[in-house]
């Protein structure tokens, strides 16, 4: 009665029927029958950035972008207020989530060469949105104003200053200043939650309308794909929808989970004049942080940026027409040498200046990650002093 | 012009008072060149004050008889009592003393002390006298870490002579003082610390002054620095006896030169020296010392629980402003009880108890609710789990019509 009713006074004033047939079209559109669990990926990318927006409006509310108030004020959030401190964890973990989801999204579009004709673009889009979830963790993380955020961004900003010719007018227009002060912390407040946000927003809607508009892609070459015909494949809704749901929940689990479980500290607010011992970016940058160490200044940031350009042409550089990656050997070697090379020097970056145990045995590990076995034997270790 | 008046006042003010001398005409020097150097860099060489200041003679004639003819008021090396003069002929001149902002009654005050009695009453030349203590030609200012009387010098400068036994054994003045005191709570702050606001020698018996303190004025001597201790001394029973004349108040239970710090079980051994254990008195001593160790035992307790709770993540900085409160109430205890007031001391105890109990509690409270997110996990996850459950058999039943369809 009340669907009724509702529908009729809209009826009245719009084409419904207009708007309805092509929703009804794209809620009803078959996907192509290789569509796996990995394919929710997306759409939890898409979930969490949603996470994201909220927690991030309920930390606005308490959180002050100044450099005398803001670690006051999350410290205020993780005490004061109704499970704030649940949405800081959220909105914390969730950072972390996300860039890990996107990436492995990222991974499963190269793995089944969806990226291929004719998606370029969406891959572009989606290697934009990748890049700038980067830059939202970056700026997120001086938000705290604590000790580690604050050293952490003084070395990103320096690393991003010594990029030739635009490196210092960069370095300047992002501190705001000659160090890391105040108006760093406001430059990058208003790129986090206002220029960055909407940003991402329009380029999630645009990859979105691409992916509805071009269609999921599925496992034939390059130029010989048939669409999915209607009864063939499976129904985006309801039957992937409720596959998402599932995966949903559990995301959402882990999210919870790890935000009791494994809480980020807020550790002393920034002190510009105590440099602490080691300081090391979030993970997500680890690798890039450690390759820059074993070339001269200037080669190692081109060679830090080069990836991100491989990334986004990489559409244009893979020109075999095959998807299915058993077809595509170089491709995939190429794809197995990257993931590899992200691990390791990510591990070599976490393990860089800092002293470690293994089976008894105390390494000292130095900047390139190489380990020094720490002589214990106080005779030894006075002759080595003499 | 200011700044010509300015100086010209200032340069010319002490030698209107006749101190400055022409050094050049000084013949005294060129036999007495060892002093000469003393006196030069001294605070009084440095004001232009020379020889004959203090042994009269003129040193502007080359003639060794000329120099020290009678007519020259010469006095050549004073004696203790001279010296004592001497340096009060300026020392004593308000109008001299006063461009330096230095007192003008030593000499008045150390004629009223021991020392002084005995050099002018009874002619003793063993006692000190002003050059004993400060120095002779090398005087420096008191504020100087070199000069015998700064701070941290006055117990050695003291036992220069409190320590000879030679000097004190006909005087019947105990010889152990500053062994005593060097192990002392002051002793150790002075000479470990460093610490020169510290009780030395002449914080309880005065410098130029110097007197035992009598019985009479030990709290007034010790009330200098302990305020607070001596206005609730005063309050306490105990106080009534000072009258009487035979009860050496601080004294009694802490000694003097050989101060301990303080610990509660100063109660088992000072209150027996007059009090049987048996007496209302011991007991309500002993009371007190159940507060104060309580109190005590209490604040060491939770700090020791912030402190773990703060190395587990927790904030605690609430709970450490409210731990200082607790902490300056169990400081003032300290003074509290020297009113040997049982309620008094227990009205502090309750507050001491009543904070720590507060930031027990909130600490708990806080890792409670730690435990009870992680409680909240096992609801959450069974939620979880019927929810991806039921999705999956609702996709199974989808996937399997979907088959039988096509």
């Amino acid at each position: 009665m009340i669907k009724k009713t509702i529908g009729a006074w809209f009826e009245k004033r719009f084409d419904v029927k207009a708007i309805q047939e092509p929703l009804e079209y794209q809620l009803r559109k078959p996907l192509p029958g290789h569509i796996s669990w990995f394919h929710t990926l997306g759409s939890m990318s898409l979930f969490l950035f949603a996470s994201q927006i909220v927690t991030g409006i309920l930390l606005l509310i308490y959180y002050r972008p100044t450099a005398d108030e803001a670690f006051e004020s999350v410290k205020f959030i993780m005490t004061k207020p109704y499970m704030g401190w649940l949405f800081r964890q959220i909105h914390a973990w969730g950072a972390n989530l996300m860039i890990l989801i996107v990436f492995l999204h990222m991974l499963r579009t190269f793995i089944t060469g969806s990226f291929k004709k004719p998606r370029e673009l969406t891959w572009m889009i989606g290697v934009g949105l990748f890049i700038l979830t980067l830059i939202f963790g970056f700026t997120g993380y001086l938000l705290p104003w604590n000790q580690l955020a604050y050293w952490a961004t003084t070395v990103g900003t320096e690393i991003a200053g010594a990029v030739p010719l635009i490196g210092e007018p960069m370095k300047l227009f992002m501190r705001g200043g000659p160090v890391v002060g105040g108006e760093t912390l406001s430059r990058f407040f208003v790129i986090h939650v206002i220029i960055l946000p909407w940003l991402v927003f329009f380029l999630v809607a645009v990859h979105l309308f691409l992916v509805r508009f071009q269609g999921m892609s599925t496992m034939d070459p390059v130029d010989k794909e048939k669409p999915v015909k209607k009864g063939e494949g499976i129904p985006f809704f309801p039957h992937h929808i409720v596959k998402e749901g599932v995966v949903f929940f559990f995301v959402l689990g882990v999210l919870i989970t790890l935000s009791i479980m494994l809480p980020f500290e807020l550790g002393e607010k920034a002190d510009p004049l105590k440099t602490p011992d080691g300081i090391k970016p979030e993970w997500y940058f680890m690798s890039m942080y450690q390759v820059i160490k074993y070339f001269p200044k200037l080669v190692g940031i081109f060679v830090v940026g080069l990836a991100p350009m491989l990334l986004l042409i990489w559409p244009f550089m893979d020109k075999s027409s095959q998807r299915v990656p058993s077809k595509r050997p170089v491709s995939m070697l190429v794809g197995v040498l990257t993931i590899l090379s992200l691990l390791i020097f990510g591990i070599l970056g976490t393990l860089s200046e800092t002293k470690q145990t293994f089976f008894g045995k105390t390494y000292d590990f130095d900047i390139y990650g190489v380990p020094h076995l720490i002589n214990n034997s106080p005779v030894k270790a006075n002759i080595e002093h003499h | 012009m200011r700044i010509f008046f300015l100086i010209a006042f200032f340069i010319g003010y002490p030698l209107s008072l006749g101190f400055a001398q022409d050094v050049s005409k000084n013949y005294c020097i060129s036999c007495h060149d060892d002093q000469w150097q003393d006196l030069k860099n001294s605070i009084h060489g440095k004001q232009g004050i020379t020889c004959e200041k203090c042994h009269g003679g003129d040193s502007t004639q080359k003639d060794k008889e000329l120099a020290k003819a009678p007519s020259t008021g010469y006095v050549g090396v004073p004696d203790k009592n001279q010296i004592v003069q001497i340096c009060g002929t300026c020392h004593s001149n308000v109008e001299a003393m006063n461009f330096y902002g230095i007192r003008t009654d030593q000499l008045a005050r150390y004629k009223t002390s021991m020392h002084g009695k005995k050099l002018f009453n009874d002619n003793d030349k063993n006692v000190p006298v002003c050059s004993d203590c400060h120095g002779y030609h090398d005087v420096v200012d008191v504020t100087d870490p070199t000069s015998p009387v700064y701070p941290l010098n006055v117990p050695k400068t003291c036992n220069r002579c409190h320590g000879n036994e030679k000097l004190m054994k006909p005087y019947g003045i105990q010889m152990d003082m500053f062994a005593k005191y060097k192990d002392s709570v002051h002793g150790k702050a002075l000479f470990e610390k460093k610490d020169i606001g510290v009780a030395t020698c002449v914080s309880c018996h005065g410098s130029h002054g110097a007197l035992p303190p009598g019985v009479k004025q030990v709290a007034d001597a010790c009330g200098k620095c302990h305020m607070n201790e001596k206005d609730n001394f005063l309050k306490s029973p105990h106080a009534k006896l000072i009258d009487q004349g035979n009860f050496p108040q601080c004294v009694a239970c802490h000694s003097n030169h050989g101060i301990q710090p303080v610990a509660v079980t100063l109660y088992d051994q000072a209150c027996v020296k007059c009090h049987q254990p048996q007496t209302v008195a011991f007991k309500e001593g002993q009371k007190i010392k159940g507060l104060l160790s309580k109190a005590q035992q209490d604040l060491q307790t939770t700090q020791q629980i912030v402190k773990q709770a703060s190395i587990d993540g927790l904030f605690v900085e609430e709970e450490t402003a409210i731990l200082e409160e607790a902490k300056t109430k169990v400081f003032e205890m300290g003074p509290m009880q020297h009113t040997l007031s049982y309620t008094n001391v227990a009205e502090l105890a309750k507050q001491v108890d009543t904070k720590t109990k507060d930031v027990q509690n909130t600490i708990h409270e806080k890792r409670q609710s730690l435990q009870m997110r992680k409680i909240a996990l096992w609801p959450l996850w069974i939620f979880i789990i019927i929810m991806m459950t039921v999705l999956c058999i609702r996709y199974k039943q989808l996937s399997s019509n979907h088959d039988k369809k096509h």
